[in-house]
Parts: structure tokens; sequence; C-alpha cells
């Protein structure tokens, strides 16, 4: 039965591209069209989630522009490694949802961690010690291979830095996760 | 099973086919781009030791170098590449001319034009934030023409061939060619109107078929070509190709979300893409079994021509980052490589040590015949092999080795996050030390292909009043 099909296919090219383009379309419809119109959890926002701000927002374009995205990833997986060590002062990084990230456009959540995840850094560290680790990580962390970023701060009164930072702020803040609110400012 | 021979025409290039602008250019302009952004991934390898290196301004830094070096090597090398090589190979297996030249060339300016305003929106930050699809939305509208260009002007030479039966081949590049349009508007526009999670399901979904439904289908139909073309062999079993085809087509396409596993994504997508990515070996074997056996009992081919190595090099490649793709999205496997170099050695493996090789062989086949020249050194060009596998190999195997240890690390949350990076160190200078080599090799590459262009029409004539005693 299947023999006279392959003869055509071999044949008609017309044929070949009909069936090349249904087989791709099957998969292609189940896993992008239809979860986007099945899963609500997409676009439910979590409880405490806020549009970001016009100088959060302004950050978030930078943080996009250095391409901090290609050495950070946004996302507490659901290993017990992720939320240990991506936690602080003892209290474990809450698993990230899809709620948290309804209003990213573009998303961050990133595929290469050559630095640490940033899901749950908001608040960790304050105003001064991004300072210093922009101005040069390794100040701080001595082996650190993350870039310095000089201009950040020194071009336009530190403009930009203050914008970045504000963003690097918002990050987990959402979920609310320290008990005992010690959110650095 | 049944041996299959490609038509005579096609394996003697009897055609009067010398004068093929569009493919020879885009051969061309593919190597200059392979040499830039090769270079560009070797000054990146550095910055992993020394930081700061070429760090003062903020275009020469990791995040903006790192979608430049990623971008220039898929669109303005491996793609370009495959457009000219499919160029010269479509006419020859259905027996005419390339439907226009002119919409060749014209596909070539606009395409290349892209890419060169691509390297500066790159450095200059000018991105849309999601990988692969950096670049800005008007640049995206001229690759998607140009891809339009390109795919109107195969199906018309499709259309128009002599040839009734389609070899394997042209199903690969038909395939690759429609699938790609798909793949690339939903990574690209489709992801506009969506934001969050939906964004990073569709993001993944064109990430992944960017290898899967574009490089793998143009670099396997190209190697359909060359490998019984380069060897004298007929193809080993049609019915294999058949199997590899259909199945490929149906199965690639699931696997995306298999990027986000233990990620904020459903569940039920999570463990689909985990299913269709172990059945992705069904296509990859039988793509495997077909090329090797077309060689098999005649090594000694390989032995003698770097053409083949090339590709049997491709094909070995092909088969082990195809075992580590469905091997990585496992759960329990994924725990531990997911986000390290692991992946990075992964990749290059495939877009190197796999599509590249098979489109390294395939200039060096083709543009020789389309100039009627010989190649300019065969000693070169199998220099240019022994260091890019060699390059290769010790740049795969010391980010896998790396960065498996480091994936364990992480799950020991005892160890600081920055004693995991200084540990990385010896195999991020084994990594630079196997970059060199590879860079090394496109280097001898370009000198041979810029050797062979320009050779003087002494030798070319030399060769012809040689043949001639044969043909009369
Ligand atoms: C080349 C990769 C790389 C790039 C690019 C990079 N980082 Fe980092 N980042 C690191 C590494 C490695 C560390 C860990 C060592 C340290 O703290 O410096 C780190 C640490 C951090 C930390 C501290 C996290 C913690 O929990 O201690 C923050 C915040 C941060 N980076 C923000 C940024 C921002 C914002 C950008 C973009 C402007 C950026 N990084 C770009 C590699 C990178």
């Amino acid at each position: 039965m299947l023999k006279p099909l392959f003869k055509t296919l071999d044949r008609n090219a017309f044929a070949l591209f009909c069936g090349a383009l249904l087989f791709f379309l099957i998969g292609g419809v189940l896993t992008t069209v239809l979860p986007g119109m099945t899963e609500d959890s997409w676009s439910e926002p979590v409880a405490g989630l806020t549009e970001l701000n016009e100088q959060q927002m302004r950050g978030r374009e930078i943080y996009k522009r250095e391409g901090c995205w290609y050495c950070h990833t946004q996302q507490v997986r659901t290993l017990v490694a992720d939320t240990k060590r991506f936690g602080w002062r003892g209290v474990d990084a809450p698993i990230s949802t899809p709620g948290e990230y309804v209003h990213d456009r573009p998303h961050f959540l990133g595929t290469r961690r050559i630095g640490p995840d940033l899901a749950r850094v908001g608040g960790k560290y304050d105003k001064s010690w991004h300072r210093t680790h922009f101005r040069n990580p390794r100040d701080l962390v001595p082996g650190s291979i993350m870039p310095p970023y000089p201009w950040l701060l020194d071009e336009n009164g530190g403009q930009e830095f203050e914008d970045l930072t504000a963003y690097i702020q918002t990050l987990g803040r959402a979920v609310d996760w320290r008990p005992d609110d010690d959110y650095e400012e | 099973m049944s041996a299959e021979a490609l038509p005579k025409l096609q394996t003697e290039g009897a055609l009067p086919l010398s004068q093929q602008p569009s493919a020879k250019w885009f051969m061309i302009s593919s190597v200059v781009f392979f040499v830039i952004t090769g270079l560009v991934g070797v000054v990146l390898s550095l910055k992993f030791i020394w930081p700061e290196f070429m760090g003062t301004a903020p275009w020469l830094t990791f995040g903006r170098m790192r979608p430049l070096h990623v971008n220039g090597i898929l669109f303005g090398w491996l793609l370009a590449a495959d457009i000219g090589l499919i160029f010269y190979v479509v006419p020859r297996l259905c027996g005419n001319r390339l439907w226009s030249e002119k919409l060749g060339i014209a596909t070539l300016i606009l395409f290349n034009l892209t890419v060169l305003a691509a390297v500066y929106t790159t450095l200059a930050g000018n991105t849309q934030g999601l990988e692969y699809a950096e670049l800005p939305f008007l640049l995206d509208i001229g690759v998607t023409l140009a891809w339009v260009m390109f795919g109107v002007n195969v199906f018309m030479t499709i259309a128009t061939r002599k040839h009734q039966k389609i070899y394997v081949s042209l199903w690969y590049i038909m395939g690759g060619i429609l699938w790609t349009a798909f793949v690339y508007i939903t990574g690209n526009f489709a992801t506009m109107f969506t934001s969050g999670i939906g964004q990073a399901n569709l993001n993944w979904f064109y990430v992944h078929n960017a290898v899967g439904l574009i490089f793998t289908p143009l670099g396997i139909g190209l190697a359909y070509y060359f490998i019984p073309v380069v060897s004298n062999r007929p193809l080993y079993s049609h019915k294999l190709s058949m199997i590899g085809f259909w199945s490929i087509a149906f199965i690639y396409v699931w696997t995306g979300a298999h990027h986000m596993i233990h990620g904020p994504i459903s569940q039920w997508l999570q463990t689909i893409s985990i299913l269709f990515s172990l059945m992705l070996i069904i296509p990859v074997w039988t793509v495997i079994v077909n090329f090797y056996g077309t060689v098999w009992g005649h090594w000694d081919r390989v032995k003698q021509n770097p053409i083949l190595k090339y590709l049997m090099a491709g094909t070995t490649f092909y088969l082990l980052t195809c075992f580590q793709g469905p091997m990585h999205s496992l759960r329990s496997v994924n725990a531990i490589v997911s986000k390290t170099d692991w992946i990075v050695g992964h990749a290059h493996m495939a877009v190197l040590g796999a599509f590249s090789f098979f489109a390294i062989a395939g200039t060096y086949w083709a543009l020789p015949k389309m100039l009627d020249k010989p190649l300019h050194s065969k000693t070169l060009a199998n220099r240019s092999f022994w260091l890019m596998l060699w390059g290769g190999l010790i740049y795969f195997v010391s980010l896998w080795v790396g960065g498996f240890m480091q994936g364990l690390q992480w799950h020991d949350v005892g160890i600081p996050w920055v004693d995991t990076v200084i540990f990385m160190e010896p195999f991020w200078v084994a990594r630079i030390l196997g970059g060199v080599l590879i860079f090394a090799g496109i280097i001898v590459f370009l000198y041979n292909v810029v050797r062979t262009l320009g050779r003087p029409d002494e030798d070319a004539e030399s060769d012809t009043t040689a043949a001639t005693p044969a043909v009369s």
C-alpha cells in the first residue's frame, strides 16, 4: 500500500512539498500554537507581580544590550541544587513559575550559567556593592570572569548604572520570598 | 537493500555549468565570513582567561561579541555556504541550469548586505535579546526576503527539471527551504507578539529547529550528493533514505522544549520533547548507515582524499552529536549538563564538526569544478582537515569533561559559585588551544580557496589538453 505512495513522492515534487509541510505542521502546531491556547499559567501573573517602572525598564534594556543574559540565567529550576544555591542567608530560593515572567519581553530565561542565576538576586546586595562589582568584579570576587563595565558608571553621571541596578533589584521580588524582609536597597 | 546510482550526468558535470556566478560568489563570501567570525570566536575564548582582554570598549565586550560569533558562523558562513552549494548541486541533479542567475546574484547581494549590517547592529548592542534571533526587525526582513528569493530559484529549477526522478538530496533541500521559512518566521516575528514563557517556548522552538530543520536537512541533503559523488560509489540504500527523511520531517519539530527541562514550563511539553528527542535516533541512524554503507569497503579512498575525509568525519560527528542530544534530554542527565560548557562542546560538534565539515568538503569539491581548474593543493586540504579535526576534538572534549564536572559541582551547594568558575580554567585554556587550531585550519582553507581562484588559466588549459586525447 505504501509503495505507490512513495513512488509518487519520488517523482512528484509538489506532493513531496505538501507531505513535508504537513508532517512539520503537525508537531509545530501541537507544540507552539496549542500550548499558547491551553496553558493559562503562561499569562496569569503571580500575585505580587507589578510592571516595571520607566527607570527599571531602561535598566532592563541595558541588560539586554550588554548581553548579561548570555552569562546569567533567570530561572530557579525544580532542582534542589538550584533552590539551595540561589537562595541566600540560609533561605532557599523559591522555584520559578510561569506567572513571574508574564511581562518579560524579551524573556531572559537564558541557556548558559557562566555566572550564577539572577532570578532571586534582587535585594541580595546593596547599591554600593553593585557599583564596585560593575567597575571591576574581581575587586569583590577574586577569580570572577565577569567583564568590567566602567562606562555604565562613568558616562552620563552613572545614569546607566542607576537604571541597571534598579532593574536588578526587582528580580525575584514579585514572589516576596524573604521571611525577614531583609532586602538590601 | 538496493543500491542507487546517481544518474550519470550529475556525477560527471557534463553540463556547461562552469559559469555559475551565484553559487561561486555565495561560496566565496561564506569563506570570508568563516574567517572573520571564527576569529571572533578565538577572541571570545581568550576572555574566559583574561576577562579584561579587549574589553575596554563596550562593543568589544563578551555580551556583544558572542552574538556576533554565533550569528556570523550560522548565517554569514554556514547558511551562505549551504546556499552556494545548493545552487551548485540542484541544477546538476535536475539536468538543467539554475532557473535565474540574476535572481541568484540579487539574493547574494541582499543576503550579504543584511549580514554586514548585522555585524554593525550586533556590536552596537542593537539586539532583540533572543538567542539566534538577535538581528533587529529590519534585518529579519532582509533575511526572510533573501530566503524567499533563494527558495523560488531552487523550486523553479526543480519544477523545470529534465530528470523526472527526484534524488534524495532534493527532498532534503526542498524540505529544508520550506521548514526554514516557517521556523525563521516563528523565531523572529511570531515571538514579537508574545512574552514570558510563551515567548520562550517559541524561542526554543526556533533555536532548536534552526539546527534541526535548517542546518540538518541542508547539510544532510548536500552530504547525500557529495558522499556518493566524491567516493564514486552508488548510494547504499534508497529505502533508508526514505525512512530517514520522513522520520526527521515528522519528529524533529516536537523537541524544542527540551531546552527548558526542569524549567518553568509545563511538564507535558517537557515530556513530549524528551520522547521525541529519543526518537530522533531513527532518522539519524538511518542516515549514518546509509553514508557509511556507501563508502564501506572502500576506505582507501577516504585515506587518499581530503574531501572524503571531511565528509566521513562530518558523518561521524553527526552521529555523536545526535547521540548526545537525546541523552541530554533525559531528566537525570539534563540536571547535570544543562547550562554548562558541555552543551557548548555539543553545539560546536554539530555546527563545526558535522555541518561545517560537510560545507567545507562541498566547497573544496565544487569551487574547482565551477572554475574548471584543479584545486590549488591537495596537501593543504589535508592539512586544513587535520588542523580542524584535532582542534575540534580538543575543543569538544575539554568542554565536555570540564562542563560535566562543573555540573556535578553545582549540585554540591557547599562549593561557592566562583570556585566552580576557577575550576574551569585549565579546560578553558585547552579550549583556546583547540580554537586556535581550528582557526588555523580555516586560514589554510581560505588560502587554498584563494589560490585556486587565482590560479592562472594555463593550468586549466594543460588539463584540458591532457584530457582531449581521451575524449577524441
Ligand atoms: C562573561 C560572563 C558574564 C557576563 C557577560 C556578565 N556576568 Fe555577571 N557574573 C559572571 C560571573 C562569573 C559571576 C560570579 C562571580 C562574581 O560575582 O563576579 C557574576 C556575578 C554577577 C552578579 C552577582 C550574583 C550573585 O548572586 O552573587 C550579578 C548581580 C551580575 N553578575 C550581574 C551582571 C549583569 C547585570 C551583567 C550585564 C551588565 C553581567 N552580570 C554580565 C559572569 C558574567
